[in-house]
């Protein structure tokens, strides 16, 4: 009550104001719908591969056949690169790339999507699902030591069958004092690749030798201590 | 529609049990029952509204059973009756039971009653508040206060399962025993939820297992089964199975659906490895398990899965019996295939084509199928087309096997040999799809396209469909698809595969195919379409899109869950429940399970 009587002079008529005009809208009198777009996932849009902000080194086996990329809210974007395969195993080779953006507003700070990849990027629970469904009816071999790119470390497993090998990799970078600009809160890379043989290091050479290419520069790690 | 009123029912079933079962009286009983469903949490059975603490001998609370009589809620009314007898067997229905009755403070308690049934648990707060400033004198009474109380913790539980914040369920449950109980089983539900979700699976059981010994209802022991395989191992399923079926029986219960769910869920886990099975992976006696369990049920799902085991297996004969037996129950262009590359395997190609004439230019499905009876490519020459019969190749035994590694490596070798044609080109394309490597096979398409326009012209220049034609089952008229039409087709598919649903929205009317291909097509952009509307919570758009989709194609049961779900979340409960139990009686699983619960217990404020 003693809220109410606050608002007998001329503050009443502007909280009936506000109160119809918030009624109408909400009664989408005024065309208002609930804009959940803003926070959910683009659906995939192709884009040339001189648009992607990753350029791999050049290879016979693997190359581009696609890009694309989609947005979620106004931090994230994921670029999805499908690489050639030469075996007949099942499974694109692609490389993913997720770009987390700081947000450059109070509201985009406030209102954030989920996160498009967990931190940690894998458990050993989910990494067993992830191969299990990646590299079907192969024997798995999660690598004991971290291998290192430009960017700094980075985990891998591999896969092999009796003709074939895969490798699925995956890193985070973080790093605010050398590596990443200002604006770029994370990068997430994850390349999964299956080729014929069963050398590992020809899987992962166009990963070793990626470069980013994105609008601000991202700084290779140096100082990798014998890479 | 007649809905069940739940709250009687298990009050009914309740007293049943404590008149029946003697280790189920702890948890029956109305007073002092408390008992721990896991460590830290009891649980009750919740009192009827009205019933607080216990009356003295010859004085019953009747206040619930004349709310009941005045609401008009005649099951309630009698299920308050029952109990009451229970509590004291010398009490009878006072005979003035509908007449007007002022309440001793002359304040009338139903809308508070009213406001807490309907879930409106704040506002019937606010509304005692109101009550007391205008009556001082006036205490509402305790059982509403209890009641109240018990809803909000029920809110609690429910809110902080619903934001997987599971410990806070698990101390919100034991801060309020009451509010887990057999007559708010969702919330026991929810605590066994996030005990195993933090990966307290012993308690997740101990919970599951109160539940399945104390709660009489055989339906809701059987959801209780069900709702705990996603977390609990088989073994320790069948341990719950079999003590649902035997603990505590209540009178009137039948227990035998409680048995056969973890059967029932044996046989889904053994359909699921069927699929995914390497020949001969299962054992003679779960083979056999799993064949008997089909025949039964009729389950022409089963039967084609059952097909494909042995078709893998290179058991024609058998995978041929099981696609026939499936076309029988109910015939699908699915059944229709497996057929068709069961017949093809025997080497009988006439009885393969007559298995597909039904769905022949109809079905994507059948038409890729009649490939391997009929190759797209012979030594008639380089630009494929379909050729005359012929004995399998190589590549038609693989594509019969379903063996789309080995179909990549024969064509692979193929070109190497004696160069790439459009037909093979366009073959490799519709084995890597199946390989799930769709940005190869749309390339695969795409490279055929340019290879079949420098050669020759095959199957004349039919015109393709015409934007916004409404495809072959309002034309009446069969369409037979050119080679540019079958590889526009699948670049198509290709780039659906990838979610370039936007790309392919614009180009689709562009796109040289046929009516029944265009309307595919359409149909699944309208499907993904839905899917992405209903993530963004925009469910109007759900039916809007389904319903335009309707008039394409019949509607699969995931999009028929779907569509559930824009109700449910449109508040159309009535409806959402209609639609989730339509789908749940042709075949229950998971998914329509969890529908038909949830808006259930939605309509009937059962949470």
């Amino acid at each position: 009550m003693a809220v109410m009587q606050m608002y007998r002079t001329a503050g009443r008529t502007a909280l009936w104001a506000a109160l119809a005009a918030a009624t109408l809208l909400t009664s989408g009198c005024a065309g208002w719908v609930r804009d959940n777009l803003t926070q959910s996932a683009t659906p995939w849009r192709r884009i040339q591969p001189a648009a992607l902000p990753v350029t791999l080194p050049d290879s016979r086996d693997f190359p581009i056949v696609a890009a694309r990329m989609r947005d979620t809210g106004t931090v994230y974007k994921t670029y999805n690169v499908a690489l050639g395969n030469p075996t007949s195993l099942a499974g694109e080779n692609r490389l993913t790339v997720d770009v987390q953006t700081l947000p450059d507003s109070l509201f985009g700070a406030l209102v954030q999507p989920p996160r498009v990849f967990p931190v940690p990027l894998y458990t050993m629970e989910t990494l067993t699902v992830t191969t299990r469904r990646e590299f079907p009816d192969m024997k798995v071999k999660v690598a004991d030591g971290a291998r290192r790119n430009r960017y700094g470390d980075y985990d891998y497993a591999t896969a092999q069958d009796a003709v074939n090998s895969c490798v699925l990799a995956w890193q985070l970078i973080t790093d605010h004092k050398r590596m990443l600009p200002e604006r770029i809160e994370a990068v997430r890379l994850e390349y999964r690749v299956c080729g014929v043989g069963s050398d590992i290091r020809a899987l992962l050479a166009p990963f070793d030798g990626l470069t980013l290419t994105l609008p601000e520069t991202i700084l290779e790690a140096q100082d990798l201590g014998g890479l | 529609m007649t809905r069940p009123v739940l709250l009687s029912a298990l009050l009914l079933a309740g007293i049943a049990a404590t008149a029946t079962g003697g280790g189920s009286a702890a948890w029956a009983q109305s007073n002092g029952g408390a008992r721990a469903l896991a460590p830290g949490v009891k649980v009750e059975v919740a009192p009827a509204p009205g019933s607080g603490s216990a009356p003295a001998a010859g004085k019953v609370d009747e206040t619930a059973l004349r709310y009941y009589a005045r609401i008009g809620d005649g099951e309630r009314m009698e299920a308050e009756i029952a109990r009451l007898r229970a509590l004291d067997p010398g009490w009878e229905p006072p005979k003035d039971l509908f007449a007007p009755q002022p309440t001793a403070t002359g304040v009338d308690e139903t809308p508070f009653w009213t406001l807490m049934s309907a879930g409106k648990v704040a506002e019937a707060r606010a509304a005692i508040a109101e009550q007391r400033r205008k009556s001082p004198s006036w205490q509402p009474s305790d059982k509403l206060l209890q009641e109240l109380e018990l809803a909000e913790s029920a809110g609690r539980i429910r809110s902080a399962s619903d934001t997987k914040r599971w410990q806070e369920v698990v101390d919100a449950a034991a801060a309020q025993p009451e509010a887990v109980a057999c007559n708010r089983l969702d919330n026991a539900w929810r605590l066994a939820e996030a005990y195993a979700e933090l990966k307290q699976t012993d308690r997740a059981f101990d919970t599951y297992k109160t539940i399945v010994t104390t709660c009489p209802k055989a339906k809701e022991r059987r959801d209780t089964i069900f709702k705990a395989s996603r977390h609990l191992s088989p073994e320790r399923l069948r341990e719950l199975s079999a003590l649902g079926a035997t603990a505590n029986p209540a009178t009137g219960e039948d227990y035998s659906a409680v048995r056969s769910a973890e059967a029932e869920l044996e046989t889904g886990r053994l359909l699921e490895r069927l699929g995914n099975a390497k020949p001969g992976a299962l054992s003679a006696a779960d083979l056999s398990r799993v064949q008997g369990i089909v025949r039964d049920k009729q389950d022409a799902d089963g039967a084609i899965a059952l097909g494909w085991y042995f078709q893998k297996q290179k058991n024609f004969a058998e995978a041929q019996s099981w696609f026939t037996q499936a076309n029988e129950w109910a015939p699908s262009d699915k059944a229709a295939e497996g057929l068709v590359l069961a017949y093809n395997g025997l080497g009988n190609k006439a009885q393969a084509r007559a298995a597909a004439a039904p769905w022949k230019g109809k079905s994507s499905r059948i038409d890729q199928a009649l490939k391997a009876v009929d190759p797209p490519r012979g030594p008639s020459g380089p630009g494929g087309g379909r050729t005359a019969p012929q004995g399998p190749s190589e590549l038609d035994r693989a594509l019969a096997r379903h063996d789309f590694a080995e179909c990549l490596s024969i064509i692979r070798g193929t070109i190497a040999r004696s160069g790439p044609t459009a037909a093979l080109l366009q073959q490799r394309g519709w084995c890597l799809l199946e390989l799930k490597r769709p940005s190869e096979a749309e390339a695969a398409f795409a490279e055929a396209q340019t290879l079949a326009a420098r050669e020759p012209a095959k199957g004349g220049a039919s015109a393709p469909g015409k934007a916004g034609s409404r495809g072959p089952a309002a034309s009446g008229l069969p369409q037979t698809a050119t080679p540019a039409q079958e590889n526009a087709y699948g670049q198509a598919i290709a780039r659906l595969a990838t979610g370039d649903v936007t790309g392919l929205t614009r180009d689709l009317p562009r796109a040289n195919l046929t009516a029944t291909q265009r309307a595919e097509i359409r149909a699944s952009l309208m499907a993904t379409e839905a899917g992405r509307a209903l993530e963004d919570k925009r469910y109007n758009d759900v039916l809007r899109l389904l319903d335009a989709r309707k008039e394409l194609e019949p509607e699969p049961r995931n999009l028929g869950i779907v569509r559930g779900w824009a109700l449910y979340n449109l508040m159309r409960f009535d409806e959402a429940y209609v639609q989730f139990k339509s789908i749940d009686d042709r075949l229950s699983t998971e998914e329509s399970r969890e529908g038909v619960s949830t808006a259930w217990k939605t309509i009937y404020h059962d949470w």
